[in-house]
């Protein structure tokens, strides 16, 4: 155990450079755990809402539109008025347009009411996939509808309850939604039966358009093509959803990885430059163990254990402030999107990955600062003061 | 039966150059045969070639010229794996400096001899204490070198160089930071070492009173090695 012992020697007799090399590990392991948190969040901020159920681009009026319809609260505080369900036909002869799903939401206080097509089973407010009991809308359904789980819960709706919302409607499938899902309604019906019960008789007219897009790199494009062509519609798009989404670092995981492995590499770099100067400081007592038998494994593994030393440490406390770093970014997202991303966690592995990181790095610079101790000739080495 | 040589060194030459001043020879054609068990004094002055000397012929510096035949094994011919085995096992090292391990206690700067080899934890445990008794240090074995006296720590240094239990023991001014008192204690150590466990020594020194201890004396200037000694080089009676 003499170099273990003589390791944790040499680490207490040089407490400076030791905190400095463990604060740049410390550093480099939270700044990474943070950026990919923070990313990953920012990136859920952007897709899961939207992707959840399909889609690329909401589309709404915020003006009326003639004929003129009664505006309906849609998501959070967008307010949408009813326009002609045609125009989505229109919308699919945009280039890069692959669908445009009609939706009738209706708010009552508290209570959300949808129409939907369920003919759409790709792109829809409320997915197939979501069914957990009973089954989903067909085109021919007329006074039945599904109900949110988390609702029917609440009011002891069970299939064949009757759930009223302008009408009574037959309890036919239990869906559970995300909260994530941008389209979180009580009650889903089909569009046709919503036109006709709702008191505003909105007969031919939707107030959203679910479209999506031939790939996603289109997406911001053909947002800007529908409000160039549809001059007072307003889109929705998962960069329009971010940006409600305040206080995250809005870069993509991608960038963050480069960031924090530039980060990392940097950390390498000035640890190799520390333990050199450690090195350089001990070249005396190099000579001396090599004068008195030990090979050049012998003094690789003494610095390297050092060093490692110092990665492990450097990891542990990095993992552990990173955590409290990301915990906080985490717990900042949310904002307008109604805290809907709190169920985001921190990924162990990306805490593994970091420590993982910290001890490479201490293994890179232990190896290549003990190599270079390894190669001075004893002799040499003795002769400096 | 005579005695066979464990130190052959022939034709040994080391030169370094110095800048404007070009060459300089610090050992110079040097051949010398140290039969088995002898203590060999080499006195000279400052600057004659005695530590590159002792440094070449314990495999710590690669001579210009000539060889090195220790215990049968030319060291030019070894490689470095060999080498670090030789300095290991076969020699011990005795530094005017002392050059112990500041951070280490007494007892681990003898460890620290023993950890490249197969010895337990508890067998150089028990031969590091065994060690430091022998000399007397027994109660100073947990002592950092900076809470030794300057004799202390030399002999801290003596018992490291005898931990592997080398064949050949070489004092590189073993007594040139202590006073003549403990310097004397020094040798003495060196000495018993060579009378009752038959090590080979080979000290380089100034100091005239190693005389008394040593059964061959050679005289180093300039890198040459005279067997004639100026009376001018023993600083006092012997």
């Amino acid at each position: 155990m003499i170099p273990f012992t003589y390791a944790v020697k040499e680490i207490r007799r040089r407490k400076y450079r030791t905190a400095v090399n463990i604060a740049g590990f410390i550093i480099a392991i939270s700044t990474l755990i943070t950026l990919v948190m923070a990313a990953r969040g920012w990136e859920t901020c952007t897709k899961v809402p939207l992707n959840s159920i399909g889609t690329d681009i909401i589309l709404f009026y915020t003006a009326p539109v003639k004929p003129a319809g009664t505006g309906c609260y849609i998501v959070n505080h967008l307010f949408s008025y009813p326009f002609n369900q045609t125009l989505l036909t229109e919308i699919e002869d945009v280039p890069d347009v692959e669908c445009a799903v009609p939706i009738l939401m209706h708010r009552l206080r508290a209570m959300v009411f949808t129409g939907i097509d369920p003919s759409e089973t790709e792109t829809n407010a409320v997915l197939p996939s979501s069914i957990i009991e009973g089954r989903y809308l067909t085109a021919h359904d007329g006074y039945v509808a599904l109900v949110d789980n988390e609702y029917a819960q609440l009011n002891n709706l069970t299939l064949g309850s009757t759930v009223t919302y302008a009408a009574d409607f037959e309890v036919v499938g239990i869906v559970e939604v995300s909260a994530t899902n941008i389209m979180k309604s009580h009650i889903y019906v089909n569009l046709p039966i919503v036109q006709e019960v709702l008191p505003e008789k909105p007969v031919g007219l939707v107030n959203m358009g679910l479209i999506r897009t031939s790939s996603p790199g289109k997406v911001e494009k053909t947002a800007t093509a529908l409000e160039d062509e549809w001059p007072n519609s307003s889109t929705l798009t998962g960069s329009d959803l971010a940006e409600t989404a305040f206080g995250v670092i809005q870069i993509n995981e991608d960038t963050a990885w480069s960031i924090s492995i530039a980060l990392a590499v940097i950390t390498i770099l000035f640890t190799i430059k520390s333990q050199l100067s450690t090195v350089a400081e001990r070249t005396k007592e190099i000579g001396i163990l090599k004068a008195i038998g030990w090979s050049n494994s012998n003094v690789v593994n003494q610095i390297a254990i050092e060093s490692v030393i110092q990665g492990i440490i450097g990891g542990l406390l990095g993992c552990a402030l990173g955590y409290i770093f990301a915990s906080y970014v985490l717990s900042t997202i949310g904002g307008e999107i109604g805290g809907a991303l709190n169920f985001i966690t921190i990924d162990p592995i990306i805490l593994s990955i970091g420590f993982g990181i910290s001890m490479v790095s201490g293994i890179v610079a232990g190896l290549f600062s003990s190599w270079r101790a390894a190669r001075l000739v004893p002799v040499d080495a003795l002769r400096t003061i | 039966m005579p005695t066979r040589n464990i130190i052959e060194v022939s034709n040994l030459s080391k030169t370094y150059r110095k800048g404007s001043a070009g060459e300089v020879k610090a050992v110079d054609e040097v051949c010398l045969e140290v039969p088995e068990g002898q203590f060999l004094t080499i006195l000279g002055p400052s600057g004659s070639g005695k530590t590159t000397l002792l440094n070449l012929i314990g495999g710590l510096d690669k001579p210009s010229g000539g060889k090195v035949i220790l215990d049968g094994l030319e060291l030019s011919k070894l490689s470095e794996g060999e080498l670090v085995r030789v300095r290991r096992e076969k020699v011990g090292f005795v530094f005017q400096a002392f050059n112990l391990i500041p951070t280490f206690s007494a007892l681990e700067n003898v460890e620290v001899a023993l950890a490249p080899t197969d010895m337990s934890k508890n067998e150089r445990f028990e031969r590091s204490i065994e060690l430091l008794e022998s000399v007397g240090l027994g109660q100073r074995a947990h002592h950092l070198p900076v809470e030794l006296s300057a004799g202390e720590q030399q002999r801290v240094a003596i018992v490291r160089a005898f931990a592997n239990k080398p064949r050949i023991l070489l004092l590189d001014e073993p007594t040139g930071n202590l006073d003549t008192k403990t310097g004397r204690e020094i040798l003495r150590i060196c000495h018993e070492a060579n009378k009752e466990q038959g090590q080979t020594v080979v000290a380089v020194t100034h100091a005239g009173y190693v005389r008394g201890y040593t059964n061959r004396l050679l005289f180093m200037r300039d890198g040459k090695l005279f067997s004639q000694i100026p009376q001018e080089e023993f600083e006092e009676p012997v």
